[in-house]
């Protein structure tokens, strides 16, 4: 049986535990709003890239044939790229990914198609590296706060993987952000591009985002081909545009995955707190029982001795 | 002498950097080095990695320095869409120089034609860029 010293002791470093966590479940909560933020600040961008594009298209001649959006003929080799955190201690955040890497790992293999590893964090490169399988590439070092030249890197990578033919196919698992609780696992394929996410058919544009159908008008006056200057032809920029599409759905990628880390850590610290306090009041209630078992006893023991005295 | 002003706009995936009324807007594109003054034809243009720099008057020009992106220019109001846009003292130099060497390291044992080879070359021009923007500084 713990004597009351112990207990004590065991309440103490419980409490500085509690601090802990405490402390983390703060910062957490502080980079969470920054990391919302930064996906706020990324659509404006998206959106331009969208209506350019979109002009492009109705300015070109031809649609330009973009290896980006041409599927390989039969898909043997696949990249996988895992979109984990530089650190744990965020609940089931970087184990659900790897989870669902190994599963669809399975799936692949049925089909007959070799996986390709990528991981992006720390947590995603040491587990594929502890189960002895070969990293393509791997990118640590930013999942705290992810660069838009972090995503370029990955996504040159990528592409010129996919175009040089290493890859048939690219998907990407990673942390989408929900809500500051919720974090769910979304399965993406990053290459070959979707003809219709690119290009946009008209019913597809207008139908999905009225904002853009908006500015569109706006610019309505301007919409005769001939006024405009392009710099190159527009099919020379239509085959720019298209690597920037996979940027782009990379650092959104990795900004709902940084969301997520924060807002799954924050949620494990505070469950961890409670905790704490919970084993806190636990372990005072056996102090006090302790120590009046060991006034009972004294009391016992003197009452005993009077007796014996008599 | 004044010039008429309008809106320029520079945008990158990271936020709004610049959103003001300027006199002119000076950068490169793909064909050669362009500058933007009021009541410019609709124009599209893809832009290379340079120094962006927006006159809002004679003397007083903000300067970045750009990465790859695209210039839009309708309504007599001008879109800078890039990658990158640093603030010259905020370029890092070391830290540009280490990847410029890792892309010329690459660019080495790419392969002729390949697709690795044009993202190296790509590299390099936007980090040499970079740095002969740190250099006029």
């Amino acid at each position: 049986m713990a004597t009351q010293k112990d207990i004590k002791s065991r309440i103490a470093s419980v409490k500085n535990i509690r601090k802990i966590t405490r402390a983390m479940e703060m910062v957490a909560a502080a980079r969470l709003r920054r990391a919302e933020q930064r996906i706020e600040e990324l659509r404006p961008y998206a959106e331009a890239i969208r209506r350019m594009t979109r002009r492009a298209v109705e300015a070109a001649e031809s649609i330009p044939s973009l290896p980006l959006l041409e599927e390989h003929d039969s898909i043997e080799n696949v990249g996988l790229l895992l979109v984990t955190g530089d650190r744990g201690l965020a609940g089931a955040f970087n184990s659900q990914i790897i989870r669902a890497g190994n599963a669809r790992n399975r799936e692949l293999q049925q089909e007959s198609a070799q996986v390709h590893w990528y991981a992006s964090g720390r947590r995603g490169v040491s587990s594929i590296q502890f189960r002895g399988l070969e990293l393509a590439a791997g990118y640590t070092g930013f999942t705290d706060r992810p660069a838009y030249a972090d995503a370029r890197n990955i996504a040159d990578d990528l592409i010129a993987h996919y175009v040089d033919g290493a890859v048939d196919r690219v998907e990407i698992l990673y942390n989408g952000y929900v809500s500051p609780m919720t974090q769910e696992v979304r399965h993406e394929t990053l290459l070959p591009l979707q003809q219709a996410e690119v290009l946009g058919s008209e019913e597809d544009g207008e139908g999905a985002s009225p904002s853009d159908e908006a500015s569109d008008s706006g610019e309505g006056p301007d919409h005769s081909r001939s006024l405009w200057i392009y710099e190159p032809e527009p099919e020379d920029i239509l085959k720019r545009l298209a690597p920037d599409y996979v940027e782009i759905s990379i650092y959104r990628a990795l900004l709902e995955s940084t969301a997520s880390e924060h807002g799954a850590r924050m949620t494990a610290m505070r469950n961890a707190s409670e905790n704490a306090a919970e084993l806190i009041d636990n372990l005072t209630l056996e102090a006090n029982r302790q120590r009046q078992a060991e006034i009972t006893q004294e009391i016992m023991e003197v009452v005993a001795g009077a007796e014996g005295l008599r | 002498m004044a010039r008429t002003k309008f809106r320029a706009e520079v945008l990158t995936p990271e936020g709004q950097v610049f959103d003001d009324e300027v006199e002119m807007v000076s950068t490169r594109t793909t064909v050669g080095s362009i500058g933007v003054l009021a009541n410019h034809a609709p124009l599209m243009a893809i832009l290379d990695p340079t120094e962006l720099r927006l006159y809002k008057s004679e003397s007083d020009v903000v300067r970045f320095a750009q990465g790859e992106g695209y210039l839009q220019v309708v309504d007599n109001s001008a879109l800078v869409l890039v990658e990158e846009a640093i603030e010259p003292d905020k370029l890092d130099r070391s830290a540009i120089e280490s990847r410029l060497k890792d892309a010329r390291d690459s660019l080495e044992q790419a392969e002729e034609g390949s697709e690795e080879r044009n993202r190296c070359e790509r590299a390099i021009r936007r980090y040499e860029a970079f740095l002969e923007v740190g250099d006029g500084s």
